[in-house]
C-alpha cells in the first residue's frame, strides 16, 4: 500500500520535474539546511538552557516561551523541504534504511512531546520558581539532543544508500551534464 | 603521496558531514537568534546585546567545530573543491560573513538602538550566512570535469 503510493506520487508531473531540475531540487537541499540551522539552533540552545550550560541569566520560560513560535516555523520549512524531498524519490527511499530510522525517530520525537509536554515545557514558570532545574526537565533535554543530532545524522546517511536493483526507479536527478574529455 | 587516513574508511567522510551540520546548527543557529533579535523577532524580553553575550561562546564552538571538521572534509578530495566553483563562493561568503560578524554585526549589538540601520545588519547577517548554506549544498551538485575543462 504504502510502496504503491510512493510509486504513484513520485510519477506525478510535479515531482518527475523536481527530481530532474538542476537547480530548484538543490535550493529545496539548501533551505532545508538553512531551516535545520534555524531551528537547530533554537533546539540547541533551549536544551542546553535545561541542562545549565547555556543562558544560565535568563529564565528558563523567557527562552521556552519565546522560542516556541520560531520552532515551528522552523520546523514547519525544514518538514516541507523535506516531504518534497522525499517524494522526489518515494520508491527508492522505501527501501532506504535511513529513511525508515529518521522516520521511526520522528515517531519517538512525538512520544517525547506527548511525555514531556505538560511535565515540563508548559511549566517553565515552574521550573524557574524551584531553586533548581528538576531532573525530568534535563531528562527531557538530554532526551531531546541525543533524539534531533541523531535525525540529523540519519538524514544525511539517506544520500549514501544505493537504491537496491530491480526498482522501477524513474530517471535519477540530473546534475550538470556531463562533458568527457580525457585529463591526460 | 601521502594517503590521508581519512580515505580509507567509508565512514569517516559522512560521520564528519554530522559533526559539520551540528556545528552550524549551533553558529549559524545562535548567529541568526541575534540576528532576528535586531529585526524584532524572536527572544524580544532580551536585548540584542543579551543575546550575544549568552550565545557568544556556543556561537564560537560552534563555528571552530564547523571549521575543523570543514578542513578535514576538504583534505578528503582537495583538487574536486579546488576546481569547484560553488565552493569557492561558499568560502567567499564564509570570510565575508564572519568577518561581518564579528566588526559591522558586533557594533550593531552593541549600539542596541533597534533602528533601520539595525535591522538592515540583520538581513544582511542572515544573507550571508543563507549563502554560505547554498553555497556548501551546491558543492555536491556540480561536475568538476565541467570546470577543468573551463581551466
Amino acid at each position: 500500500m504504502i510502496l504503491s503510493l510512493a510509486l504513484w506520487v513520485q510519477a506525478t508531473a510535479f515531482f518527475t520535474y523536481l527530481r530532474g531540475s538542476a537547480y530548484t531540487y538543490p535550493c529545496i537541499l539548501a533551505l532545508h539546511m538553512v531551516a535545520i540551522s534555524l531551528f537547530g539552533g533554537m533546539i540547541l540552545m533551549t536544551d542546553l538552557r535545561l541542562l545549565g550550560l547555556a543562558m544560565r541569566g535568563r529564565p528558563v520560560a523567557d527562552v521556552i516561551d519565546q522560542l516556541r513560535v520560531p520552532k515551528r516555523f522552523g520546523l514547519l520549512l525544514a518538514v516541507t523541504c523535506g516531504v518534497l524531498m522525499l517524494c522526489c524519490k518515494a520508491e527508492e527511499y522505501y527501501y532506504n534504511p535511513f529513511v525508515r530510522a529518521k522516520l521511526s525517530l520522528f515517531v519517538l520525537l512525538i512520544v517525547h512531546t506527548l511525555v514531556f509536554r505538560g511535565s515540563v515545557y508548559t511549566r517553565a514558570a515552574e521550573i524557574d520558581r524551584a531553586p533548581r532545574v528538576p531532573g525530568i526537565a534535563k531528562l527531557a533535554a538530554v532526551l531531546s539532543l541525543v533524539l534531533w543530532i541523531a535525525v540529523a545524522c540519519m538524514g544525511r546517511g539517506i544520500g549514501y544508500i544505493e537504491p537496491p536493483w530491480g526498482i522501477h526507479a524513474a530517471a535519477p536527478a540530473v546534475q550538470a551534464p556531463v562533458l568527457e574529455t580525457p585529463r591526460s | 603521496m601521502i594517503a590521508n587516513p581519512l580515505n580509507s574508511s567509508e565512514l569517516a567522510f559522512p560521520i564528519l558531514e554530522c559533526i559539520h551540520i551540528v556545528g552550524f546548527a549551533l553558529s549559524v543557529g545562535t548567529i541568526a537568534l541575534v540576528d532576528f533579535r535586531l529585526l524584532g523577532i524572536g527572544m524580544t524580553r532580551q536585548t540584542p546585546l543579551e543575546l550575544a553575550r549568552d550565545t557568544g561562546l556556543w556561537t564560537l564552538a560552534g563555528l571552530v567545530l564547523m571549521a575543523f571538521s570543514g578542513l578535514l572534509l576538504f583534505s578528503s578530495d582537495p583538487d574536486m573543491y579546488y576546481n569547484n566553483i560553488p565552493f569557492d563562493m561558499k568560502m567567499f561568503f564564509l570570510v565575508l560573513a564572519i568577518v561581518f560578524n564579528y566588526t559591522i554585526h558586533r557594533r550593531a549589538v552593541l549600539s542596541g538602538s533597534g533602528g533601520v540601520r539595525e535591522k538592515m545588519v540583520g538581513v544582511v547577517s542572515l544573507a550571508l550566512w543563507m549563502c554560505v548554506i547554498f553555497g556548501g549544498i551546491f558543492i555536491g551538485f556540480v561536475n568538476p570535469t565541467l570546470d577543468i575543462n573551463r581551466v
